[in-house]
Parts: structure tokens; sequence; C-alpha cells
């Protein structure tokens, strides 16, 4: 895939306090508590993002995963976003695998956005390039 | 499970050879007693406990999770169900007004994002009995001698000795982040008593900002609920921060045979300092940080 192919879009929306208390069972029961040894008071879990764009790289490390993600920002200039995950020793439990993501995936993720406008996010969910998900991501 | 140590006799009491053998045998036995009493004692160990065989215990073989999230207290937490890492959770240990009031100052560092978890420098154990809290995987490997608690998010190896020694000294030990732990076991339940915890500032519970001090002692009981399902209860007695003892219950389900732990190596790639204020910062790629404000 190219990855400055430009089929990429950037939305955010506000979630119900139904749907934010959905996501926070997922993320707890299907890929373990997202973060482990530190707070996740920089994302705000009432907001969402959704990234769709090309994976640059993908940080199977401890202590969390990372995405890193090119995405068209709205005046269609390219900005990397970083999406942090969970520990990659229960996320393999889980059934992530270290090629989850490979670079070149065109892939659209969701996640909590930073509160203060950070190009970062808490991974929610994913849907990879042969269709299948991640997390949550229905 | 463990029983007192008892010799039994044979022979017919009503004749006279046997009973200067017995007589014998006794003398013999009570005076090899007390030897091996004073050399336990000289070793440190309490006498009266012996360890169990290796049959004698129960099978806490393969890889254990806990059962819940990781608020540390699940029977007093606000609002019921509430996750550690959502501000405005918290619990009902049974502090005095002084630590209640240093909880409120930490639940509201908690609310600012300004609470630091201990851990998150990726140099230090969590500690116990936060290392009893943790969302990974769990390793329960039991020896007559002693528990071995190895957790996956770590650093963090617990040693728990059941050979019958006794606590060091108090000027052979020092506050550590797991403490110095000794137990027996009492039928089917392991259970033993850790001391010589740091405190307030170096470990936490959980990240609604609950702490212990120094002088905490915890008892801990352990044992088999179903096959594989293993209940820890835990009573904390604080003299300096409690106002009376504190149950807490956690449990551990066993995970499917072949699964697998993991290393975790924290300072792998952490990406998440945290800054002199003690915020948590998140780093791009490239090390460069991403908050804006």
């Amino acid at each position: 895939m190219n990855p400055s192919k430009p089929s990429l879009r950037l939305a955010v929306s506000s979630l119900t306090a139904a749907a934010t208390a959905a996501a926070a069972i997922v993320l707890a029961s299907v890929s373990g508590p997202a973060l482990a040894h530190h707070a996740a008071s920089m994302f705000d879990r009432e907001r969402t993002v959704e990234l769709t764009g090309t994976v640059r790289e993908f940080q199977w490390t401890n202590p969390h995963i990372w995405i890193q993600i090119q995405v068209a920002n709205e005046n269609g200039d390219m900005e990397e976003w970083s999406v942090e995950g969970g520990v990659p020793n229960r996320l393999f439990r889980a059934g992530w695998r270290p090629n989850s993501f490979e670079p070149g995936d065109e892939v659209t993720i969701r996640g909590f956005p930073m509160r203060d406008g950070g190009r970062a996010a808490l991974f929610i969910g994913a849907r990879l390039p042969d269709g299948s998900t991640l997390g949550l991501y229905e | 499970m463990t029983q007192p140590f008892v010799a039994y006799f044979s022979g017919n009491p009503h004749q006279e050879s046997n009973m200067n053998d017995i007589r014998r045998l006794y003398v013999f036995s009570a005076s090899l007693a007390a030897l091996l009493a004073l050399s336990a004692v000289a070793h440190g160990q309490s006498p009266g406990r012996t360890m169990p065989d290796y049959d004698q215990l129960p099978d806490w073989s393969g890889v254990w999770q806990m059962t819940s999230n990781t608020v540390f207290d699940q029977a007093t937490v606000e609002p019921p169900g509430g996750s550690s890492n959502t501000p405005g959770t918290r619990e009902y240990p049974p502090y005095n007004d002084e630590w209640e009031a240093k909880y409120a100052a930490n639940r509201e560092l908690v609310r600012q994002g300004r609470f630091p978890d201990p851990i998150t420098t990726c140099g230090t154990p969590t500690g116990f009995p936060r290392m009893m809290n943790l969302p990974g995987a769990y390793e329960f490997v039991l020896r007559p001698e002693g528990l071995w608690i190895l957790t996956e998010d770590g650093p963090n190896i617990m040693r728990i000795s059941t050979d019958g020694r006794e606590h060091p000294g108090p000027n052979e030990r020092w506050p550590t982040f797991s403490g110095e732990s000794v137990g027996y076991w009492e039928d089917d339940t392991l259970v033993f008593e850790t001391i010589s915890l740091k405190g307030d500032g170096d470990t936490i519970l959980d990240r609604t900002g609950l702490v212990l001090s120094e002088q905490a002692r915890i008892v801990t009981r352990m044992r088999s609920i179903e096959t594989d399902l293993i209940e820890a209860r835990f009573t904390i007695e604080d003299s300096e921060a409690l106002v009376e003892p504190w149950n807490v219950v956690k449990q551990y389900r066993r995970l499917e045979p072949g699964t697998r732990m993991f290393e975790f190596a924290c300072a792998e790639n952490n990406r998440n300092p945290v800054d002199a204020s003690g915020r948590t910062l998140t780093l791009d790629a490239e090390g460069n940080v991403l908050d804006q404000q």
C-alpha cells in the first residue's frame, strides 16, 4: 500500500455515558485494563477520536504497545498520531500478535483522545485491512 | 494440614523388659525433641511449626489471574463496580481522621491528573499488598519451605517462608516494597504475616490513592475454595493509619492450561515519564512531549 495515499479522515465525537461505560467494560474484559504502569487521566474518556490512515510503525513493546499512524488533518496535511494500547503480555492472551499491525496497513482506529489536544489517543478498537477488528469496534 | 509431631510407642506395658525399653525410648525421644527445639530456636525457627511434605501441598500450579478489577477493596468501593482509573472512585478503609484526610488529598490529585503511580518510573516493585491487586498473570509456586508469588506485572517476586522461621529481629530488617513474610499451614490454608513494608510515598494499594504506613502488619490467609479458584483474605492492621483491622478479600482464577507468562520490562519503551509536578507525560515515537498544556 502507498503510505502517502490520502484516504484518511479524522472525526471526533462525544460518547453517551452508556457507550463510554460499554467501552470501559470491553477494554477491561477483552484486552485487560488498558494501561498497567501509569494512570490514563491524560485521555478523555468522554470523547472518542476515529483515525483512518496508514500505519507507519507498530511498537510491540513493554510497558505498552504503540501504533504510529499517519492521518490527514482538516487541511489535508499529514500528521502522525500515537495510539497507546495495553500491555503486550495481556494483549497476546486476548488474541493480539506482534504483527497485528504492520507498516503500510490502511486501518481505522478508535480511541480516547488526549484532553489537551495532543496527537495521541488511548486505543479502544480498530478495523484492520482484511475487515477484521481488534478490541471494541463494531 | 500440619499436625503436631506425635511419637507412637508399641509393645506390652505389662512386660518389665518392654517397660524399660519404653522408658529408655521416652527419655531418648524427650532429649531429642529438646535438642531439636533448641536447634530450631538457635536458627530463628518457631518450635511447634513444621514444614508440610510436598504431597500435602495443594495444587496451585499453572497461571492465575485476579477475578476483579484493580480496586483493592471491592466490598466498599463507590460507585459499586468503579474503576481505580476513574477519578471519583473511592473505598472506605477504617482510616483515622489524619489518614482519611491524606486519602482525600490523594483523590484530589487523582482528579487533577497529578497523582503519580510510583511504578510509572519503571524502577520499583508494586510492593505488598498491591502486588496481589494487579491485572496481569500470577504464578503461585509452592514448596514445603515456602511460597513464591511471581507477578507478571512487575518487577515483583514475593517469598513467604513456611520453614518454621520467625521474622528477623528489628535490627535485621528494614522497610522494603514487599516486606518480610513468614507463615505456616493451618489445614488447607496458608497463613502468613507480612511486616517491614515501605509506606506512604513509596507504595500505593491502587490508583484511587489508597496508602498505608510503615506500621502496617498484614495477615493473609490463602486457600483453594474451588479447584481453579484461590481466595486470599487480608487482615490489615496499621496503628498509624487505621482505627481497626481492615479486612479485604481477593480471588484468583486459574487460566487455561498452557497459558504463558511473559517478561514485563517496564523501562523498555516507557513513553509516559513523570515530570517534576507529578504529571504523567505522553511522548511521541521520537521522544517529544505530546502534551499541549
